[in-house]
Order: C-alpha cells, then structure tokens, then sequence
C-alpha cells in the first residue's frame, strides 16, 4: 500500500508542473480533475481502521465531484467564453516551472522545520500539500484568465485537503462533506461568475477587470 | 421557549423564508416579505439571546450548537443590522421596482440570497464547532457575492470576482488553519467530532500542542482577516462594498465583516489559554488592528467617492476592534461596545449615502453639495453619521474609542496608543474635509429639496439619537452584557 | 580493466551505429514503407571514408580538429559506462561529472568548428544547441547526483553495481523520465529537433554539421552513433537496475535493450510532431523539474 500511497504522491506533485507549465485551459481542466480524482483515492490508500464506510462514501464522492461534475462545470464556462488559451501570464512558464522547482524544495524543507506529528501512511504527504497549496495561490496570482484563477483555487483546496489527512486523525464525516459541498457551491459559483463577466465584458481576463482603484 | 430549542430553528427558518422568497411574483412584495421575514427572525434571535445572556450559556444538538455571551451579543448586533437593512430596502429599491429596473425575479434572487446570507451567518454565530463556523463563513461568502451584482454593472462584476476570489482563498487558508487546531488536540487525547468543539477545547486548553496551535492562530488570523477586512489583505474591500447595492453595503458593513472578526475572536483565548496567558495572540491582533487603522487612515486621505470613503472607514473601525480585543481586559470590553455603535452607525450612514447616490445619480464626492437642503433627512443623517463615525463627542463611538485609548494607555502600551491617535486624527481631519465641503459647498444647480417622509425620518433619526444616547449613558443590562462577553473572551466562561 | 569491461566497451563501439538504422527502419514502418537496410549507417561511414574531403575558406584548424576531439570525448565518456553490474573499463569517483562533461567538450568543439565556418545557418543552430544543452544538463546532472545520493556512491560503476534500495522506486522512474527526455534533447530527436528536415531554418543539429564532407563527415556521423549509444546506456542502466545479472549477460542485456530503446524512440519519432522552438524550453524544464523531485525523494528518505 506504501508504494501505491508513494505513487500517488508523486503524481500529484508531476501534475502540480503539468498545471504551472500549461497554457491551454482545456487541458488545465482536465488536469485539475486528475489531480482531484488522485486526491479523493488517497483516502483509499491510507490505511483506516474501521473506516470503510467512510473511506467510500468519502472517496466517491470527492471523486465524483473533483473527476466528473467540475470538470463539465468550468467546460461549459470555457464554451460560453470562447476562449482556450491563456492571455500571456504574468510570469512566462519557464519561470512558472522554475518557481515550482523553488515551492517544492520549500515544502520539503519547511516539512523538515515543522515537524508535524504525521498520523498516517508516508512522510510524503505533508510536503505534497504544501507544494499544491504553494502551486495553487501562485496560479491564482500569477495566471491572468478568471478559469486558471478557478483551477489554481482548485489545486489549493486539494492541497489543503491532502494536508488534513496528513494532520488530523479521522475528521468527522459530516464535516468533511461539508467542506465537500462548500467546495462544490463555490465552484458553481465561481462558474456562474464567469459567465456573467463574459457576458458583459466579452472577455475572462481577470487582470484587464481594473477599473476600481484607490 | 427555552434557548436550547430555538437554535435550530435560527437557522432553519431563514432558509425557508429564503426558499419561499424566490417563489414570489412581485419586487415590491418580495421586498416587504423580506423585511418581514427578517423582523420575525430577529424577533425569535432576540428572545433566544435574552434568555441566553440572563440565563447563561445554552448548548444543544450534541453540544454543535450553542450561544454563550459572546455570540448572543453578536446575534443582538447582527438583527439590528439586518432588520434596519430589510427596511431600508423597501425605500432603496421603490423606484426601481416601480419602473422595473428590479424584476421580479431579480428581487426574488435577492430575497433568496438576503436570507441564505442571514442563515450562513447565523450559522457562524450559534455554531459549537470551529468547523461549522467555517462552513457558515464560506457560505456567507458564496451568498453575498451574488447580491453584489444584482445589477450586473461593469463595476459590480469587477467588485464581485475580486471578493469571491479573495476571501474564497482567504477562508481557505482559515481552513487550513482549522485543521492546524485540530492536530494540536493529539497530546489531549480528543478525537473526531470533539477535537473541533470550542466548549470542550477550552475545558483542554491548557492540553493541547502550543506550537501546533500558535501556528494555526496565525493561519486563522491571515485567512479570517481577508474576510473581515484586516489589512493589508483589505484590498477586495473597497470595490465590494462600494459596489454594492447600498442595503448590501450596510449588511457587509455592518455585520458581515464583524461575523469573520467574531471567528478570530472565538479562537483567542483557546490561544491565549493553551500559551500560558503571555498576551502572544493578543500581540498579533494588536498589530492587525493598529495597522488596518493606518493603512485605512491613509487610503481615506485620497477618496473621491462616497462609498468608498465609508467602505474604508469599515477597515479602520474594524482594526480599532482588533486593537481593543487585543489589549485585552477592559480594552475588549471596549472593543465590544465599539462593535455595538459602529453596527448601528455604519448602516445609517450607508443608507443615507445610497439614497443621496440615488438623488443626485453620483457618488462622487466633489459632485456631492449641499446636500442638506437638497435632501434634508439624508444630507443631515449622512452629515451626523459621518460626524459619529469619525469619533466626534459625545456620540457613542467616541466613548468606546476613548476607552480603547485608556486601554491602551493603562497597560503601558504608549507606541500603540500613540499610533492609535495618529490615526484616528488623520481620518478625523480628512472626513471633515468632505463633510464640510459636502454640507456648505455651493452647489453649481440649484435643484429642489426632495420629499421625504416620516418613515424615512424615523429610520435614519431614531438610530442616530439611541447611538447619541449611548455616547453620554451607558444603560446597567447593557454594561453587565458588554462585562460578560469580555470575560469569554478574556477566557472565563 | 578486465575482459568483461573490454568486451563491454567493444560492444559499444561496434553496435552503435546500428541504433540509428533501427530508428530509421521503425519510423519507416509505421509509414508503411520498407525503408533504408538496417545497416546504412556503417555503409554511409565507409563510403565517406574513402572520400575526399573540401574544406571552406573561411574555416581554420578549429574546423578540423573539431571532428577528433568530439571523437575522443565521446569514446572517453563510454570507458567511464559500466553495463549494470559489469565494471567499466576505467571508474573513479566522481566519474559521472566527467561523464557529463565530456559531452560538454564534444558540444564546445562542435559549436566552435560551426561559429568557424562564418556562415548564418551554422551560427544560428549553435546557439540554439547551446540554448537547449544549457538547460538539458541541469537534467543529466540532478539525475545523476540523484542516483549518486541513492546508491552512496560517486562513481557510475559502484552506483549500478550495488543495488538502489527499495524506496527508490519513484525516485528511480522519475530518473528514467528525467534522462529519457535528456536522451531526446542530446540526440537531436523529435519532439526537440527533427533529424530528417531540410529547412535550413528548423534545424538544430543539422545544421551545425551541413560544411562537413568526407571522413570528416564520416566521423561525425560515428560519433553521433556513440553519443546516442552512450546516454542510451546510461538510461538502460538506469531503467534495469534492479535486475540480478552479471558478467558477459549483463552486457548482453544492455545491447540488446539499447536495440528496444531504439524501437521506442522510432516510435515516439512517428507518433510525435516536432515541439515549436518556444516550447522546447519549457519540455526541458520540465526535465529539470522531474529530476530536482526525484533529487529531493531521494534526500528526503535516505538520509
């Protein structure tokens, strides 16, 4: 099981560069809910007691939600925009990739620093979040289309998510699918957004939305 | 009707009132169902915190629910923001209901959306669980957002992808910072569902992991503070609550903001008990609050709107909370009456701000003038709650600024005392620029003063006189209610 | 420096040219014709070498010293290339530095013979050769200093005679990918640049060698044979280390894996199109990346 939780890990990290490196948004989307269908089979792969209802209630339905429904959401926000590609980003993906390197090297080291009582499967975990998390705010930040902000939020709560099953010892269910459909709403949400500003400013460029200042 | 009883139902029944807003035909009724859906809540709130703070804290649902001193004060401030809000409404949005600017089906969303936000929050207020306070601050930010932009302005939508993105971010750092918390309960030996109730993280306090804990707070702190407006995370502030429809902005100022700081607040003494009560978690809100106060200070130097003016007034009142909650002791009791005058102020003066918006079709600042004739019951309220906000005697925000001052100053912390006036004197010198201009001015056409009616005058007067009132006595339950809830927060029970 | 290093080596010299025939020969028949004898190369290499040679005018003895360094460089680095478990001819430690940096004198000479000749096209392949090795042997190297803190040992012999301990296994796929991608960009392959354009302006390798003629030519084609034999070893190494074998089946085993690496790198040549110039920087970053994660899993659990 080591090996398979160890695989997963590392797919996880390989998908973080796919995303920073990547410029079509169709791919971006797909990507994402790749990383989130790994995501959801982590649970799987740890070992818990007695927690087999909750390890398939909980894994279908992150998988469902992260592999399936997202996916057909940020698709039909992407159809309405008529985009495909990413406005040229603040940061190039060379340095995009370069600075992933750097995230990476931090989360390992800051993993070592912290030294937080892991309570299950591989030591790997902990350093795997951070790297999302780190991944997914500099997406949010550093991308200029409303969609990679979408997904880099995405990446992040997947990263926060990987971090909760390194720290905490069995969440309680019921939170967890609350989380869950927080994620879900504002997810729609953030869809329905996107519609309405295209709509309006036939665009989904975040950064030319700067007419507020001061 | 005991409090254990209706805590549920605080929740429930504004996601039915919700439900059935969305279903109603007119704007003009989906208005008045609104504010009477609204006032029903609030009466049933109300209740429930009297028996609370008369009776002591009350805990149901397994321990998820409960309303101890510090939430039923919240909850007083929350309805009085709301209800004056859902009446506002009703005298915002006249015209354009009648010429049809507001469809039915728009006003239907907004009903939906108004009651869903009131049930989040709500939510955030009666939850045990830091988890569930969390799910109610994600929800508030999700249903707020799209009040934001009912009318899908250039602006609005601009205003709404910054807030949605911001504090969705912000919220899910808070998470992070959740379950930071909930690992430094491992050395305390709980598990699963108690590991994120306050009540019984409070009664294990001095068990649980500091270090785990400290780094937690500070995620808390970072990912509830872009919610509630800390700077330098304040950025989305501005667009958004300018933006805004101006009931919106009230409610956003009013309460929305005070739900995120409430968050923080709840998580302090769990820090300050488990640290050994060094005063480390005060320090850092202290250090917030003092510089919302100046970053607010020096944004308010240079606006040109109205809206925006006020919006960064939310920052630095926001930050004079942080700071007295910081301090501690008296500085929290202080902290806490602020948060009562600033939610009765600060929606009167959005309302006046949005209505003269309204009459004049701008809220630009230089083309604000004379407003006083040209609207009398507006102009002179807008006048008198920029006057109260900015810490004019002897309204009440005066007082409770004075007390946060003496707060500082009687635990020797001169720098942040020092700091504190600077200021609170900047934003005083550059608020009285505007007003001044905006009351005496002469205004370039001479149009005639607009109608007004008793109504309107009763709703703008009456708050303004009580928060006059309170500046010069401070009622005996009112004082025993304020001493109560800072002693949750000093962390006594 | 016994038998079974010099047989390993001997290997190596004889069988390289055939590699690039097998990649030619698999890329003819995923077109569906039947394509050039599986041997061409060495028939290409005898007849330049019967040839005359011209030289340009504007060329100096840079030009034709250029082909016999890169030749020793190359022969140098593959004494330095164990066959698994089977010892090079000559081990050190800190060997794999040289390894790597003898395919830097092979490029220096080869870029400074094309500046030599003073003509645009060739300038223009050498810094886009530059351009692309600058960022591919951050990859060669990561990968193998990931290998070296793996095994504990600084010598490529000693890293693949002991064997890498089991939770390497990510690390040591990772490593595979990071040199595959390496072993495409050295070798001028697609996706990085394709070997069988005409077009002066696509192309990378190419170029740099197009005022090449007789046995000159000759041996820059035999040194591009070994260079693809070499890092195609390295790769081989890599991907079959944990396989139990010694002496002359070792040896037999890299051979005949370097004729499947082949196979596959016809394959990804027929299936793949070439990455537009921009693009190229960004795959090799990703290399970059691949082999700083694995450097890092490595630190990370063996310490």
């Amino acid at each position: 099981m080591i090996i398979l939780l160890d695989t997963l890990l590392v797919t996880l990290i390989l998908t973080g560069f796919l995303l920073l490196g990547s410029s079509r948004l169709g791919a971006s989307i797909r990507i994402s809910a790749l990383q989130g269908i790994m995501t959801g089979l982590l649970p799987l792969a740890l070992e818990h007691g007695d927690l087999f209802s909750y390890v398939s209630l909980l894994g279908v339905a992150v998988i469902g939600l992260k592999g399936y429904v997202f996916p057909r959401l940020l698709f039909s926000a992407l159809r309405e925009s008529d985009t495909s590609r990413e406005v040229q980003p603040f940061v190039g993906y060379m340095a995009s990739l370069f600075f992933g390197i750097l995230f990476l090297m931090g989360s390992f080291w800051l993993d070592t620093r912290l030294n937080l009582p892991v309570h299950s499967g591989s030591d790997l975990l902990v350093p795997v979040a951070f790297s999302l998390m780190s991944c997914g705010l500099f997406l949010i930040v550093a991308r200029r289309t409303a969609m990679s902000q979408v997904i880099g939020y995405l990446v992040l709560e997947n990263g926060i998510y990987c971090f909760g099953l390194a720290v905490v010892s069995g969440m309680p269910l019921l939170l967890e699918l609350g989380v869950l459909m927080d994620i879900f709403v504002a997810v729609f949400v953030m869809g329905i957004a996107i519609y309405h500003i295209n709509r309006e400013f036939d665009h989904i460029d975040a950064d030319r939305l700067s007419a507020l200042k001061g | 009707m005991s409090a254990e009883n209706t805590l549920p139902i605080l929740i429930l029944a504004p996601l039915i009132f919700g439900g059935i807003s969305l279903l109603l035909r007119s704007a003009r009724g989906a208005l008045r169902f609104c504010a009477a859906g609204t006032l029903a809540t609030a009466a049933l709130a109300g209740i429930t915190a009297y028996n609370v703070l008369r009776g002591g804290p009350a805990e149901t649902a397994n321990g998820w629910l409960m309303l101890d001193a510090l939430s039923a004060q919240h909850l007083l401030a929350m309805i009085t923001v709301f209800c004056l809000s859902s009446l506002y409404a009703l005298i915002y949005f006249r015209e354009e209901a009648a010429d049809g600017r507001l469809t039915p089906k728009m006003a239907g969303r907004y009903g939906g959306l108004w009651f869903g936000s009131l049930a989040a929050m709500m939510l955030v207020l009666v939850s045990n669980s830091l988890g569930m306070m969390w799910v109610g601050v994600e929800a508030s930010t999700l249903m707020t957002a799209f009040l934001i932009c009912i009318h899908a302005s250039p602006g609005a939508l601009e205003a709404m992808w910054k807030y949605l993105l911001m504090c969705s971010v912000g919220v899910a750092v808070a998470f992070t910072g959740i379950l930071l918390v909930a690992a430094a309960t491992g050395p305390a030996g709980l598990h699963g569902m108690d590991a994120l109730l306050w009540t019984t993280l409070m009664e294990a306090a001095s068990r649980l992991n500091p270090m785990m804990l400290k780094a937690g707070f500070i995620f808390i702190v970072i990912g509830y503070g872009t919610k509630a407006g800390l700077a330098p995370l304040h950025n989305w502030l501005p667009d958004a609550h300018s933006q805004a429809p101006a009931p919106v902005s009230a409610v956003f100022s009013g309460f929305l903001l005070n739900a995120a700081l409430y968050c923080i607040l709840r998580c302090l003494p769990l820090v300050e008990a488990a640290t050994g009560n060094e005063g480390w978690g005060r320090s850092i809100l202290v250090i917030f609050g003092l510089l919302s106060i100046l970053v607010a200070a020096a944004f308010i130097v240079m606006q040109r709107d109205v809206k925006r003016l006020l919006a960064y007034s939310s920052v630095e009142h926001i930050g004079i909370m942080a700071l007295g909650a910081g301090i501690g002791g008296a500085g929290a009791a202080a902290a806490l009456f602020h948060l009562i005058n600033h939610s009765i102020c600060k929606p009167i003066a959005f309302f006046c701000a949005g209505r003269i918006g309204q009459i004049y079709g701008t809220h630009d600042l230089p083309g604000l003038t004379m407003i006083i004739r040209r609207a009398p019951v507006w102009g002179a309220g807008l006048i008198i709650s920029l006057l109260a906000l900015v810490g004019v005697a002897p309204f009440s925000v005066f007082l409770s600024e004075f007390l946060v001052l003496k707060a500082a100053v009687d635990h020797s912390l001169y720098v942040v005392a020092a700091l504190f006036l600077l200021g609170l004197g900047v934003v005083f010198i550059a608020v009285l620029r505007h007003i001044i201009a905006m009351a005496w001015k002469p205004a370039e056409q001479q149009a005639g003063p607009v109608k007004f009616s008793l109504p309107e005058a009763l709703l703008i007067f009456i708050p303004l006189a009580i928060v006059l009132l309170l500046g010069m006595w401070i009622p005996g339950p009112l004082l025993k209610i304020l001493s109560r809830a800072a002693q949750v927060l000093g962390g006594l029970s | 420096m016994n038998t079974l290093s010099i047989l390993n080596l001997l290997a190596g010299l004889i069988l390289a040219p055939l590699l690039p025939g097998i990649i030619n020969r698999t890329k003819a028949v995923f077109a569906g014709r039947h394509g050039q004898p599986v041997l061409q190369t060495y028939f290409d290499i005898f007849k330049l070498l019967r040839k005359g040679a011209v030289y340009s005018r504007t060329t100096s003895w840079v030009f034709r010293l250029s082909p016999v360094i890169g030749l020793a460089a190359v022969i140098a680095a593959m004494t330095l290339l164990p066959a698994l478990s089977a010892p090079a001819p000559v081990s050190f430690a800190g060997d794999l530095i040289l390894f790597a940096y003898c395919f830097g004198l092979l490029r220096f000479f080869l870029v400074a013979a094309a500046l030599d000749t003073g003509s645009a096209f060739e300038g223009m392949g050498a810094s886009r050769e530059v351009q692309f090795s600058a960022l591919a042997e951050p990859a060669l190297l990561l990968g193998l200093a990931a290998l070296a803190r793996a095994t504990g040992s600084l010598s490529l012999t000693g890293i693949f005679s002991a064997s890498a301990g089991p939770s390497a296994g990510p690390a040591l796929a990772l490593v595979s990918a990071a040199l595959f991608i390496v072993f495409l960009a050295e070798n001028a392959r697609i996706p990085v640049d394709d070997p069988n354009t005409h077009l002066e302006l696509t192309m990378i390798h190419e170029v740099m060698v197009l005022d090449y003629s007789g046995p000159d030519f000759a041996i820059i084609l035999y040194t591009s044979s070994l260079k693809m034999w070499a890092l195609g070893a390295l790769l081989v190494n890599v991907l079959f280390s944990f396989l139990p074998l010694h002496g002359p089946a070792a040896v037999a085993c890299v051979a005949g894996s370097m004729i499947l690496l082949s196979v596959l790198v016809g394959i990804v040549e027929s299936i793949m199109a070439r990455l537009s110039l921009l693009k190229v920087p960004q795959l090799l970053a990703g290399a970059v990346a691949i082999s700083v994660l694995a450097l890092t899993l490595v630190l990370r659990f063996t310490s």
